[in-house]
């Protein structure tokens, strides 16, 4: 990892976390709904400097978010970890595949959804441990899923553009993992 | 915004409506699941007397205050068939699948309840 490296982990983990803190202090209409304005961030790592940034971003984002809130370690922070993880492995998966396949907001519904699948599944496994409890209630979840990966996936894709078109000298030296 | 939506590409859209498909046929799918927890509950004089299962198609005669009642249950639906009352409102209002039929003459409440099976208790995140 270069020092170019470690300065721009840092100065993104700063916006993800800015996003994270932020979007804890919205009240939410339903309990589990959340926007995952953090998943901006993730997807425009993931785009323009690959698959460790984001997910290096991913896990600062978590744990640091988590101390700030104060769920570091609690039932919330195991589902924040779990689907962070799995949704920044998602996307970096597919990211890795092809590079036109998906642009930023099929990258952001296919984050969101595994996103909410590790979720629930950890949900299931850690609290829950009622299948059925879980199939009613992941319909919800997934339309939610869509609604918000796509909007974050709208913000991504102007965002990369902009960076591209406005700055492109910030993206130079990346160590494509 | 505009600009955005027009860059997608075609995988994009495709994994959007599939998406969109998927979650909605979760939706009928989920309220399916629902509906097979319930179970009826029949009460006389404030009392639960029978707990059915509305899976199980039956007939059943039920004996209350002022006569007897005729209980049906049939394709996930319950209706109170027949009773000796003077205004039969409760046979009137034929099948339910949720809420309650009440025969006020004859004291008996039908109620259909979801079984226990799908209450949530806990809700994280």
């Amino acid at each position: 990892m270069q020092l170019q490296d470690k300065y721009r982990i840092a100065v993104l983990s700063a916006y993800a976390l800015a996003l994270h803190g932020f979007e804890a202090l919205l009240p939410s209409p339903i309990p589990w709904f959340r926007l995952g304005l953090a998943n901006i961030i993730t997807i425009t790592s993931l785009t323009l400097f690959g698959f460790r940034t984001a997910m290096m971003i991913t896990l600062v984002r978590v744990v640091l978010g988590s101390i700030f809130i104060g769920t570091f370690l609690g039932p919330s922070f195991m589902l924040s970890l779990g689907g962070g993880i799995a949704g920044t492995c998602a996307m970096g998966a597919v990211h890795s595949v092809s590079k036109t396949l998906f642009g930023p907001i099929g990258l952001s519904l296919i984050g969101a959804l595994f996103h909410n699948t590790a979720q629930l599944f950890l949900a299931y496994l850690l609290f829950i441990r009622r299948i059925e409890a879980v199939l009613v209630i992941s319909p919800v979840i997934m339309l939610i899923g869509i609604i918000s990966g796509f909007a974050n996936g709208v913000v991504a894709d102007v965002l990369i553009k902009n960076i591209l078109k406005n700055d492109p000298d910030s993206i130079q030296n990346v160590a494509r993992a | 915004m505009k600009k955005a939506i027009k860059n997608t590409t075609l995988a994009d859209r495709a994994l959007f409506l599939i998406l969109l498909i998927i979650s909605a046929a979760g939706f009928f799918y989920s309220g399916e699941a629902l509906s097979l927890g319930s179970e009826v509950v029949v009460e006389v004089k404030g009392r639960p007397v029978y707990t059915l299962s509305l899976d199980v198609d039956m007939e059943l005669e039920v004996e209350g205050s002022h006569g007897h009642g005729v209980v049906e249950i049939k394709k996930h639906k319950v209706r109170m068939k027949d009773a000796q009352c003077d205004n039969h409102i409760c046979v009137r209002q034929g099948w339910i699948s949720r809420g309650a039929i009440v025969c006020l003459p004859n004291d008996i409440v039908v109620i259909v309840e979801p079984g226990r099976k799908t209450d949530i208790d806990a809700i994280t995140g």
